[in-house]
């Protein structure tokens, strides 16, 4: 797309945006400010090719673009300026690690002659990031730049994708080099995609075949290597059940015959079940987090377990694993789904239904179509599923919200998800729903938000207005911090230590930025108030004033085994009992 | 508890700044005292050689080891009991660097 000829001199903020167009980025999120100003007068003259967004928070900057990266499937970028702007992306650098989202941030620093110097918004971004980020690297040259930006793409979305940063300095903002088009897709001391190797595909083909009851456990891994037809097929031609991580959900379609609900700590019943009751657990694609797991100790005792992972250091990290295999999620379930024989017989007998009847009776039923009493967080989010036909992206910000939107959401198409899983970041949300839509503007985009998250990063409602972002945001008002109240009712006598939160006035709020906003209590009213908000590409907030001290169920708390799990206040399944 | 011996624990690198802090960091996370730190040009020119010794346990010193090689620029880590002596080290990330000149 870019006519500007190999070895035309231009200025290095120049070749920096001449870069960016070249690894194919078209949208920028960011925020301007001293050390990064010629970038942005640069931005000018670029308008027709560059979409920039610009937020109202530079932790808006990198949550959008986290939400694009996901939907899009390609990094998003961030533009900030030096000092507070590099560090006000910080959180959403840990964020885009632990939850391996491709982004690449580029901060302006000051010019290198004053590095070391205390000078005007200096600070160490490359300390700063370098734990939090796949890659961090400050370009002092402007002979660099298309290197390092072609580097940055390469690394961010390779292998396991993550979070890039590059510090840029102003004088290699405003000096002049011989802008000579780069890309990246090889660096010798970095091994993206490691090849499986025929003994260990051999061996878990064998496992499979000889296993009664396999069962698989999935994550992010299967989206971020396009691994979701590989992954059903695998299911089919093995009839084997698989549970999601929060990460991994919209993967497989929910209706899929062989789903069985997401896994951990408020997972389905059946998932934690089948984990304590399989012969073989596989793993793909995810990392056995402690909310998946429960204590370690008492995790799939019985099983063997296979772990196929991109990642060398993930595999036996947590849990000792019988057999690894090192590589991509999508060629090794393509490559064992050829090996495995057909129709092997399988020794699972009405366990999941029997499991899922449970969970009906005493979790779901009375949380989703309760008879009376106010409306209840996971009845709307329910609602707002059968709505849109689960066709809609979902965002979600995190607290009880998450967790009754990882719940009680439908998918039908993959990246649907998207959510702060590893970092579990308030204030996630709003910015990311913008990324999102953003980056599917066809598509609906539905938030799900906490009274306290919606806070965190509530003036991106400006961002919302200025650029009319169809975002639909669903605020699940209970005036609490509610996760915690949960917390401080179950596991602390009920001592309510700081989590009673008084609300600004949503609709005032949201008619100063000119936004709809319609409020509900009552139940008869949610299906028109809800149609309402989909009825057009507008933003729209929906206030529902949900039922304050609702709690997410089922539970398994913290430090029991995931086959020790509360179905409400009082009762319990324990597995095996 | 697994016991905990003294680990020389070795990573061949590129040359790039700032690599000194991200291994360093690698073991503050695992609160794994670092008891000797070398660096230095490594027999494979322009490949750099980290030599460390810490005490630790074997499962932290292979995780060690796992996240350095995630690294970027780092191309290969070893672990091993710190009386026992390795001259394979060399000869398998030169092996290494030429299956990889191969591949580009
Ligand atoms: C930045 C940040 N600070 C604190 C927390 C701890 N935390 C987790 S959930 C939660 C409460 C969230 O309250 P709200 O946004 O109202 O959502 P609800 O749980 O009520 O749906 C808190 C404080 C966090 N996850 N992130
Ligand atoms: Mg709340």
């Amino acid at each position: 797309m870019t006519d500007t000829p190999n070895g035309w001199m231009l200025k290095g903020s120049q070749i920096l945006l001449e870069s960016l167009i070249n690894q194919g980025v078209d949208t920028i999120f960011g925020y301007p400010g001293g050390s990064i100003m010629p970038v942005y007068d640069a931005l000018y003259d670029y308008a027709d090719r560059l979409r920039h967004i610009l937020v109202r928070h530079e932790q808006g900057a990198i949550h959008a673009a986290q939400g694009y990266a996901r939907v899009k499937n390609f990094p998003g970028t961030v533009i900030v300026t030096s000092g507070p702007g590099a560090t006000n992306v910080i959180t959403g650098v840990a964020d885009a690690m632990i939850d391996s989202t491709p982004v690449v941030v580029i901060a302006g620093q000051v010019a290198s002659a004053a590095l070391g110097t205390d000078a005007f918004q200096e600070t160490d971004l490359i300390g700063m990031t370098t734990p939090i980020s796949k890659w961090a690297y400050q370009i002092r040259r402007p002979k660099d730049i298309a290197w390092a930006v072609a580097r940055a793409y390469y690394i961010a979305a390779s292998g396991r994708p993550g979070p890039v940063v590059l510090d840029f300095t102003k004088d290699a903002q405003i000096g002049m080099a011989e802008y000579i088009r780069k890309d990246c897709n090889f660096i010798r001391s970095y091994v993206p995609v490691p090849e499986p190797t025929e003994a260990s595909l051999a061996e878990a083909a064998a496992m499979i075949d000889s296993a009664r009851k396999p069962f698989v456990v999935y994550g992010h891994g299967i989206i971020l290597s396009g691994a979701e037809k590989e992954l059903a097929g695998f299911l089919d031609k093995g009839d084997i059940p698989a549970g999601s991580t929060m990460l991994g959900l919209s993967a497989l379609d929910s209706d899929n015959p062989h789903y069985t609900g997401m896994l951990g700590m408020h997972g389905s019943l059946a998932s934690n079940v089948l984990t304590q009751e399989c012969d073989l657990l596989i793993a793909v694609g995810m990392r056995f987090d402690d909310r998946v797991t429960g204590t370690i100790s008492t995790y799939a005792k019985q099983a063997k377990v296979i772990h196929i992972d991109i990642d060398a250091s993930e595999i036996g990290k947590n849990i000792p694993v019988d057999l690894g295999i090192l590589g991509d999620a999508r060629e090794v379930l393509a490559e064992l789904t050829r090996r495995i024989k057909p129709d092997v017989k399988r020794d699972w007998d009405g366990e999941k239904a029997a499991c899922d009847a449970v969970e009906k009776e005493k979790v779901i039923d009375p949380e989703v179509s309760p008879a009376e009493g106010l409306i209840k967080p996971g009845e709307v989010i329910a609602a707002v599923a059968n709505a849109c036909e689960g066709k809609a992206i979902v965002v979600t910000d995190v607290g009880q919200n998450q967790l009754f939107a990882s719940r009680y959401s439908r998918f039908k198409q993959s990246r649907s998800m998207i959510t702060s899983g590893g970092l579990g970041t308030m204030g996630f949300g709003l910015p990311a729903a913008i990324g999102a839509k953003v980056a599917a503007p066809e598509r609906p985009v539905c938030l799900f938000v906490g009274d306290g998250g919606i806070q965190m990063t509530i003036q991106e409602l400006g961002t919302i207005m200025q650029d009319g972002i169809g975002v639909k945001v669903i605020l699940l008002n209970n005036n609490w911090l509610g996760n915690v109240r949960q917390w401080q009712e179950l596991f602390f006598d009920g001592r309510y230590s700081f989590t009673r939160m008084q609300n600004p006035d949503y609709e005032k709020l949201a008619e100063a930025y000119g936004i709809t906003c319609l409020s509900l209590e009552d139940r008869a009213e949610m299906p028109a108030a809800i149609a309402q908000m989909l009825a057009d590409d507008r933003p729209f907030i929906l206030n529902v004033h949900v039922a304050e001290a609702d709690n997410v169920f089922p539970m398994i708390p913290p430090g029991k085994s995931v086959g020790e799990i509360m179905l409400n206040d009082k009762d319990w399944f324990v597995y095996g009992k | 508890m697994e016991s905990e011996k003294l680990y020389e624990i070795t990573a061949y690198t590129e040359n790039q700044v700032g690599l000194l802090s991200s291994v360093a960091g690698i073991f503050t996370r695992r609160s794994i005292n670092i008891e000797k730190l070398l660096v230095y040009p490594s027999k494979i020119e322009g490949i750099h050689k980290f030599k460390i010794l810490a005490r630790t346990t074997e499962k932290n010193a292979r995780a060690v080891v796992l996240q350095m090689e995630k690294r970027v620029d780092v191309v290969k880590a070893f672990y091993q009991e710190d009386n026992e002596r390795s001259f394979m080290e060399i000869v398998s990330v030169g092996r290494f660097l030429k299956e990889r000149e191969n591949k580009q």
